[in-house]
């Protein structure tokens, strides 16, 4: 693989599928397509780390997950944000936001 | 959370349909990517294959992200267990039966310890009741009773104190029936001191315990409802046994024990008679509330001086310091020793299993290496492998655990009924739940170590490198070896300590079977008759004897005598290893320096013949000394080398009931001439060396034992028991006999303690020696499959096969001399704890230890015969190019 691809931080994959549901409901592939996409490349998502979050926000009640039909007419499982996502995502983004403005400064003043 | 709980419960119940889910979800994905890739003209379907990544491992992570796992894990790693453990079945029953053995031994002798030690007797705060005992070089634990009697009336520590006597069997007449009753003599404050509340009536004051007023007698629940109907009228009621008038005062409630088997309480009278002069009585107290154990033994060690400045020299019994002893602890104080030696026996046999244990869950971990490896690539998390391991650590520990209980049900069995000491309610030791509590524990802590230890051996594992390498990589680390090589060496060491122990107990016994007894016990019978009532009646005092019982006896004998195989009888007050019968006696004219007690033994004619015991000087009696008033007596060895060391005895003269001129019988005896001198026998006790012992003919012999012992000599075995008994009762009807069995049964009693020890440690030694053999060649064997190839190159290089076998045999041979010094070492500094179990063998014999030494080290050796040869064996082409 590539060398520019940038290894997530520990928890930040879960803020990201959250955002990416936000736009709509989403299956698995599209996902990690549009992580891809947004991210010019340098987010790759490795399904090994996708697949498992998927099922461990759905668990958390963040996300909802049903079956649907895909833009290529096949059957996928779709998720898509619950209420308690919503809340989710909106505190994390605030407490991302938070924390990077705090390291940016930081390494700006040093 | 609600979703949560859901998806769990979805994922648990409705597996199949989640799975499938979980496929779909992920095929879904790889089309995608393929269809994608194939867009772009590329090799699609290979590199989505690589990018993706082991489509398991992912589906793994799922099903962990979803948290179906842990139940259905644990499902999984049971069932995935179980068909390991059949697939290696010696393996398991190795494990299995080793930990059932470590198991099953600890549980029964750790019942056998709780029931007869740790157990609290059966009285309402027991642990303050406490027992009297001159502390002198060691502990004499009975007082006199003026020394009770000081103690009572000064001591201000205790709620209650009594002291009591001990008991005798006599006849219960009611009406035309008759039964046999075992009679107590307590004093006042016995049930107080106990702390039992009479089902009826009241316990008896002090005046019932002075010499001359009536007996009073409390009833055992079993004798009130057995031969009294349960009776409530019957407080006030007079009873007679053996022709002894006693009123009922109370009745105890049902269940009561006491160390001293009784069906009848009666008051004990505090006299001045010979008895009461002697130590004879076992005091115990009740400390008052808020008293400790300390305080009160300052206080009775206080009383003791006291009383040994007042009192008259005649009554000066005891000797040392006045002390006190829990009662519980005093009670156990016999058998601690024995069953703190065997508790750390079968502690040590645990550590050995374990190590057993953990040596072979080692080897097999590392000879699993490859299976796990796959595993690991595969996609299993170490985490969920730790898990595994648990499980078939867990399956192992709970099979062995429930083999471990069937083996500690059946040997408690097989130990209480070797129990040497006569204890009551021994049938009510049983494992009870803290033993099973006990036993899970140990068989789960065991399994979860085993368990542990066996998943660390994968911790450093690569699975590249393990599926690449075969046995060459995976080799044995050095880490790895020296835990194996140390837990041999303990191993070793442990079954050492354990076969020395049992060693030096095994030779205690045969030399206890190889004492001297003074008489020769082959086709020798014993009988005991007690005096029966109208015997006792013709008795003047129950210490002079009377015609009417020599009459009996003398008709008795001729009738024995006449009985086909009967070669020849004779009677004795107490045969040896019987019991004893001690009356002061004096040199006579030399009152200052005799010894004092003497065992006194009152015969007949033809004693010494059928006994086998042999006439040193002078001559035996006679059948006319029997009917003659000439007074003579014959004396052993002992007192003949005591009073006369330089001089013949015969001739001289002893008064039999004085003692440095004090008079102890109530009718003084005229003095004995000594008309011979015997060898010794041995006297109550085996390993005591003989006691001075003087014989007088049963004619006019004193009666100090209330019964009358028959020696008989006989070729015939079949059948003896029933003309022996014909031919007492022929003469009187209702004569009782006790205690009609071979000599040989009765010596054997007599080593019954000796015996029991010796077969528990025995036993405990043969199978730690048996774990420790299966132990080494376990683990030698798994080490030399681990250097199979290192064999071949040494084989290739120019070694010979004599080097192998060398090289295995030297290595177990370190390890065993290792762990024999280690074991040496350890068992010099514990041994010493056993003397007091030891006869004439010293705990650090060098002779046992270095037996002992040689005998640990060739099983080892032994152990490491089988792989030795099978490593000599290896073929270095064949070695080289395995796997």
């Amino acid at each position: 693989m590539p060398d520019s691809y940038l290894d997530l931080p520990q928890g930040t994959l879960d803020l990201l599928i959250l955002r990416t549901l936000s736009l709509g409901p989403q299956h698995g592939w599209a996902i990690s397509e549009r992580l891809q996409q947004i991210s010019d490349d340098v987010l790759r998502i490795q399904q090994g780390s996708l697949y498992p979050a998927l099922h461990r926000l759905e668990r958390r009640g963040w996300i909802k997950a049903r079956w649907g039909i895909s833009d290529n007419n096949r059957r996928a499982k779709f998720y898509e944000l619950s209420n308690n996502g919503k809340k989710q995502l909106q505190a994390e983004t605030d407490a991302w936001e938070k924390l990077t403005a705090a390291v940016a400064q930081v390494l700006r003043a040093i | 959370m609600l979703s949560d709980l859901n998806i769990r419960l979805r994922s648990l119940f409705r597996r199949a349909k989640v799975e499938e889910e979980l496929d779909d979800e992920l095929r879904f994905h790889l089309e995608q990517q393929v269809e994608k890739y194939m867009q772009g003209g590329e090799a699609a379907q290979r590199r989505v294959r690589l990018e993706f990544g082991g489509v398991d491992q992912i589906k793994e992570n799922c099903r962990d992200a979803r948290g179906v796992s842990l139940l259905e894990a644990l499902r999984q790693d049971v069932r995935y267990g179980l068909r390991m453990l059949r697939k290696s079945p010696a393996f398991t029953a190795v494990v299995v039966v080793t930990l059932s053995l470590g198991i099953g031994v600890n549980s029964a002798i750790f019942s056998l310890v709780d029931g007869i030690i740790l157990r609290p007797l059966p009285y309402p705060q027991s642990n303050t009741i406490v027992h009297f005992g001159w502390m002198d070089k060691s502990l004499i634990p009975n007082l006199s009773v003026p020394e009770f009697q000081f103690c009572r009336d000064h001591s201000t520590s205790f709620a209650a104190i009594a002291g009591f006597q001990d008991g005798e069997e006599g006849e219960l007449r009611q009406g035309a029936s008759k039964r046999w009753v075992a009679t107590a003599f307590v004093t006042d404050g016995f049930f107080e001191t106990l702390g039992i509340e009479l089902e009826l009536g009241r316990p008896f004051g002090r005046e019932f315990t002075r010499p001359g007023s009536g007996y009073a007698a409390v009833l055992t629940d079993s004798l009130w409802r057995n031969s009294f109907g349960a009776d409530p009228n019957i407080l006030g009621r007079q009873i007679v046994i053996d022709n002894q008038s006693y009123t009922v005062v109370g009745v105890l409630p049902p269940n009561f024990t006491f160390t001293q088997p009784a069906d009848v309480f009666a008051s004990l009278h505090l006299g001045n008679s010979l008895g009461d002069q002697g130590m004879n009585t076992d005091v115990i107290a009740r400390l008052k509330p808020g008293v400790s154990l300390s305080r009160a033994q300052s206080e009775v060690r206080l009383l003791g001086s006291e009383f040994l400045a007042q009192a008259p020299s005649a009554q000066r019994q005891g000797s040392g310091v006045l002390h006190l002893d829990r009662y519980q602890d005093y009670l156990s104080s016999d058998y601690q020793t024995t069953l703190l030696m065997l508790l750390c026996a079968v502690g040590l046999l645990l550590l050995i299993a374990c190590a057993n244990i953990a040596s072979l869950l080692l080897g097999r971990a590392s000879s699993r290496q490859k299976e796990i490896s796959i595993r690991l690539s595969l996609g299993a998390s170490r985490a969920r492998l730790l898990q595994q391991f648990l499980a078939e650590g867990l399956l192992l520990g709970v099979a062995g655990g429930a083999a471990g209980l069937a083996a500690a049900e059946a040997s408690l069995h097989v130990f209480v009924s070797a129990i040497p000491w006569g204890l009551p309610a021994t049938d009510r030791i049983a494992l009870d739940w803290r033993v099973i509590s006990f036993t899970t524990a140990v068989a789960i802590g065991a399994s979860v170590a085993f368990g542990v230890a066996s998943f660390f051996q994968t911790r450093k594992l690569d699975p590249n490198s393990a599926l690449k390498g075969g046995r060459a990589v995976v080799g044995a680390g050095r880490g790895q070896s020296l835990i194996l090589n140390g837990l041999v060496v303990g191993e070793v060491a442990f079954s050492l300590m354990l076969v020395l122990g049992a060693g030096l107990l095994i030779d205690s016994l045969y030399r206890l079977s190889q004492i001297n007894l003074g008489f020769n016990p082959a086709h020798l019978v014993l009988m005991q008759t007690p005096f029966s009532p109208n015997m006792a009646e013709a008795n003047p005092s129950p210490n002079i004897g009377g015609t009417k019982i020599w009459s009996f006896e003398r008709q008795a004998l001729a009738r024995i005598r006449a009985i086909p195989g009967v070669q020849s009888a004779a009677v004795v007050s107490v045969a040896p290893l019987h019991g004893q019968g001690n009356i002061p006696v004096e040199r006579d004219g030399h009152s200052q320096d005799s010894i004092g007690g003497t065992e006194y033994r009152s015969i007949s004619s033809s004693y010494f013949s059928t006994m086998g015991i042999p006439l040193l000087r002078g001559r035996t009696f006679q059948d006319s000394d029997f009917t003659s008033s000439s007074r003579i007596a014959i004396i052993n060895e002992t007192l003949a080398r005591d009073w006369w060391p330089n001089e013949d005895p015969i001739g001289d003269r002893l008064v039999i009931g004085e003692y440095q001129g004090h008079q102890y019988l109530q009718i003084a005896q005229p003095a004995l001439q000594i008309i011979g001198v015997v060898a010794d026998t041995k006297g109550m006790l085996l390993k005591q060396p003989p006691p001075p012992m003087v014989y007088v003919p049963a004619s006019n012999g004193l009666m100090p034992n209330g019964s009358t012992d028959w020696v008989i000599r006989t070729s015939a075995t079949a059948g003896i028991d029933s003309s022996l008994q014909k031919a007492i009762t022929d003469i009187a009807t209702d004569q009782r006999i006790l205690d009609l069995e071979p000599m040989s049964q009765l010596v054997g009693g007599s080593v019954a303690e000796a015996n029991f020890e010796a077969l528990l440690m025995g036993i405990f030694g043969a199978l730690a020696l048996i774990l420790t053999l299966v132990g080494v060649y376990g683990v030698l064997s798994f080490q030399i499959a681990q250097r199979t190839q290192e064999i071949g190159i040494r084989l290739a290089l120019g070694a010979t096969r004599r080097d192998v076998w060398f090289l295995i045999v030297g290595k177990a041979a370190r390890m065993g001399t290792l762990g024999v010094l280690i074991g040496l070492l350890s068992a010099f500094a514990l041994t010493r704890f056993m003397g007091s179990l030891l006869y004439e063998v010293r705990p650090t014999d060098p002779t046992i230890f270095a037996s002992v030494a040689i005998l640990v080290l060739v099983v080892a050796l032994l152990a490491a015969y089988i792989p030795s040869r099978r490593a000599a064996r290896v073929d270095a082409i064949v070695s080289l190019r395995y796997e």
